[in-house]
C-alpha cells in the first residue's frame, strides 16, 4: 500500500500564489505611497487593537515607571482568554499605561500588518490607473474584508461598551473571530495580489524612477 | 425565563409565608418561596428547625473528607443544581484566566490614602478585631483573594458582573476562578477537589461536594473615606499582587461615579435566570435567604428611612414599617434592616418581637437603650449587596421591600 501523495498541481498552485503575493507585497511596499499607507494603517490599527483589548489606556497622572512580574518567561503563555495571554509587565508613561503581553502584542502586530497591507493594496487600486497594474476590483476586494476582519478583536469590548446582551450563539462565535479574521485577511491579500499585473506595476515604477 | 422548570430544594419554614400574595411593594409571586409548595411549619418567630428543611443532600463521605468548613444545613436554592449546570456558560476566560490573589500584601490604611479617592468602593472585613479593606479596583481583576484574617483562613470574593462581595471560610483550601458563569455570577472552584461554587449561592452545583454549602461571612461595600474614618488602624490590600495589571482602569466602567456596566439602568451582559422589571437591572439590593424565604431590601429605601421592618404573619400577610419596628402582634417572623451611616451600609437582624426605632442614626430598643446600627443585640441575619437582576435571577420569589 502506497502512502497518499499530494497533488503536485495543487502544491504548485499554492506555491505560485504565495510567490505572487510576496512579489506583489514587495511592489506595494516598495512604493512610497503604498508603504506610507501600510505603515500608518498598521500603526493605527495596533494602537486601536491594544486599546480595545485593554492593553493600552490613556489617562493623566500615571507617572513614569515600569514593573515586571517575577519569572516572566514562565508566564508568557499563561492564557487569559482564547487568544489572550498573561501580561508580564506594566509600563506607565505619564499619560497612560501599557500592559506588555508579548504573545498578545505579536498577535496584534500580525493583524496590524495584514490590515495595513490590505489597505495599501486597496488605496493604490483606488488612486492608480489600471494601466499601472491595479484594478478597481482589487481595491474593493481588499477593503471590505480588511475592515471587517480587522475589527474582530474588538468584538468583546464592543459588547461591553454598547451594553449588548451576549447570546449563547455570540459567546460560541467569539473565540473564533480572531482566527477567522486572520484567515480572511490572508485570503483577501492573496486574492488581490493575484489580480495585480506585476509586470505593469513594476514597469510603471521603473519608468517613474527614470524620470 | 419565568416559565423555567424550577423546583424548590428547601422547604420554607413558614407555611403562611409560602402563600404570600401581597399588593404594593411586596413580593407578589405567591407560589412559594424558594419555589416550594410544600412549606412546613415554623416556631413562634419563624425560626426554622432542621426538621423543617428538606436539604440538598451532599455526599456525606465527601463532606467528611473535605477540609472546607461546610454549613449545616445547606443553603436554600431556587433551582436544582442540574438546572444551574445547564445554565452555566463560559465567561470567555479559561480556568484561572482571572487569577486569584494567593499571596496578598497589605499596607496601613493611612498610607494608602494617596492612591484612593474618597468615594472609591472598598470591601471591608472585620474578623476578631482585625480589619482589612480590599479595593474594588484590585478585586475586579482577581475576583478572589485567599487570605487569613484574625486567625481565620478566608476567601474574599467579588463578582463584578453581579456586584456581589462575599466572604467564605476556607480552612486553608484555596479557591480559584473557574472562568464559568451562571446568572452572570462568578463560579468559583476549590483547589482541593474542584467542586464548582456559584458565589451568590455559596453552594456547590457540581463536583464531589455538590449540594454542600460554604460557611459565609459578611463583607461590606464601603466608600474609602468612611472606611478610613471608621478603621484608621486597618490594613489595605496593595497593588503588589504579583500580576501585571492596570489597577487604575476598570474594564467594566467605574463606580465613582457609576458608569457603563455599573450604571443602574444598563442591561446585564448575559440573560438572567429570571427577569423582574420592578427596578432597574443594576439597582443595589440587600438580599438574604433565611429559612422563611428569600428577601430583597432596596438599599436606598433603608438608607433613607434608617430602619425598615418586615413582619410576616401566619396568614401569609406581610407588614412593612419604616423608622420603627412595632413588635408584638401576630408576626411569626420579623426582619429589621438598619442603615449605618458611618459605613454607608445596611445590617439585617431577626427581630425578637420587641419594638425598635431609628433615632438620630442609632437604634433605640423598647427599654429606651440606644445601640449603634451595627451592634443591635439581635440575631444577625446574613445578607449581602447584589445587583437587582442578579438577586431576582437566583431568588425570583423574594419578598421585595422597596
Amino acid at each position: 500500500m502506497t502512502a497518499p501523495t499530494a497533488d503536485p498541481t495543487l502544491i504548485d498552485g499554492v506555491r505560485d500564489r504565495a510567490s505572487q503575493t510576496l512579489r506583489a507585497t514587495r511592489v506595494v511596499v516598495g512604493r512610497l505611497d503604498g508603504l506610507a499607507v501600510a505603515v500608518v494603517t498598521a500603526f493605527g490599527y495596533l494602537l486601536a487593537y491594544l486599546w480595545m483589548t485593554d492593553h493600552l489606556q490613556f489617562r493623566s497622572g500615571t507617572g513614569l515607571s515600569w514593573f515586571v512580574v517575577a519569572d516572566p518567561t514562565s508566564r508568557l503563555f499563561d492564557r487569559r482568554g482564547p487568544f489572550s495571554f498573561e501580561p508580564i509587565a506594566v509600563l506607565e508613561f505619564g499619560v497612560g499605561t501599557l500592559l506588555v503581553s508579548p504573545v498578545d502584542l505579536a498577535l496584534g502586530l500580525t493583524l496590524a500588518v495584514l490590515v495595513g497591507l490590505n489597505l495599501a493594496f486597496a488605496t493604490l487600486a483606488a488612486v492608480q490607473p489600471a494601466s499601472c497594474g491595479f484594478g478597481a476590483g482589487a481595491g474593493f476586494g481588499a477593503a471590505v474584508p480588511a475592515l471587517l476582519s480587522g475589527s474582530v478583536c474588538c468584538a468583546p469590548m464592543l459588547i461591553l461598551i454598547l451594553g449588548i446582551q451576549a447570546s449563547g450563539t455570540l459567546l460560541t462565535v467569539l473565540p473564533w473571530l480572531l482566527p477567522v479574521g486572520v484567515t480572511l485577511l490572508l485570503a483577501s491579500l492573496v486574492y488581490v495580489a493575484g489580480m495585480i499585473d506585476l509586470t505593469a506595476a513594476t514597469r510603471t515604477k521603473t519608468e517613474r524612477s527614470r524620470r | 425565563m419565568t416559565d423555567r422548570s424550577r423546583r424548590a430544594v428547601l422547604a420554607t419554614a413558614g407555611s403562611a409565608v409560602a402563600a404570600i400574595t401581597v399588593a404594593g411593594c411586596l413580593g407578589d409571586d405567591g407560589d412559594g418561596l424558594y419555589e416550594d409548595d410544600d412549606a412546613e411549619s415554623a416556631d413562634a418567630m419563624g425560626n426554622a428547625t432542621s426538621a423543617d428543611l428538606a436539604s440538598l443532600e451532599a455526599d456525606e463521605s465527601a463532606v467528611e473528607a473535605t477540609a472546607l468548613p461546610i454549613a449545616d444545613p445547606s443553603l436554600p436554592l431556587s433551582y436544582e443544581p442540574e438546572v444551574l449546570r445547564e445554565e452555566t456558560i463560559s465567561g470567555g476566560v479559561p480556568k484561572d484566566g482571572i487569577p486569584s490573589i494567593d499571596e496578598p500584601t497589605f499596607q496601613p490604611a493611612t498610607g494608602a490614602d494617596s492612591r484612593m479617592d474618597d468615594g472609591d468602593p472598598v470591601f471591608g472585613v472585620e474578623i476578631d478585631g482585625e480589619a482589612r479593606a480590599y479595593p474594588q479596583s484590585i478585586l475586579v481583576y482577581h475576583e478572589i483573594v485567599n487570605d487569613d484574617i484574625g486567625g481565620e483562613s478566608v476567601a474574599i470574593t467579588y463578582c463584578p458582573l453581579t456586584g456581589t462581595a462575599m466572604g467564605f471560610y476556607r480552612n486553608d483550601v484555596e479557591f480559584g476562578v473557574s472562568g464559568n458563569l451562571v446568572n452572570s455570577n462568578l463560579i468559583m472552584y476549590d483547589r482541593e477537589d474542584d467542586s464548582r461554587w456559584p458565589q451568590m449561592l455559596g453552594t456547590a452545583i457540581d463536583g464531589p461536594l455538590e449540594g454542600a454549602s460554604l460557611e459565609e461571612f459578611r463583607i461590606h461595600w464601603v466608600p474609602w473615606e468612611r472606611w478610613l474614618e471608621a478603621h484608621p488602624d486597618s490594613e489595605v490590600l496593595t497593588e503588589d499582587t504579583g500580576f501585571a495589571r492596570d489597577y487604575g482602569s476598570d474594564p467594566y466602567g467605574a463606580y465613582n461615579p457609576r458608569t457603563r456596566y455599573y450604571e443602574p439602568e444598563s442591561e446585564p451582559m448575559f440573560q438572567p435566570l429570571d427577569e423582574d422589571d420592578r427596578h432597574p437591572p443594576k439597582r443595589m439590593t440587600l438580599g438574604a435567604r433565611p429559612p422563611e424565604g428569600p428577601l430583597a431590601f432596596d438599599l436606598e429605601v433603608v438608607a433613607e428611612a434608617g430602619l425598615v421592618a418586615l413582619e410576616l404573619n401566619d396568614r401569609g400577610e406581610t407588614n412593612v414599617t419604616t423608622g420603627e419596628a412595632q413588635g408584638g402582634g401576630d408576626a411569626v417572623a420579623q426582619f429589621i434592616a438598619v442603615y449605618e451611616d458611618r459605613l454607608d451600609t445596611v445590617h439585617l437582624y431577626r427581630g425578637d418581637g420587641d419594638p425598635y426605632a431609628h433615632e438620630d442614626g442609632a437604634i433605640v430598643d423598647g427599654d429606651g437603650e440606644s445601640h449603634a446600627p451595627g451592634e443591635v443585640p439581635l440575631e444577625s441575619v446574613y445578607a449581602y449587596d447584589a445587583m437587582w437582576f442578579a438577586w431576582m435571577g437566583f431568588y425570583p420569589n423574594s419578598i421585595v421591600v422597596d
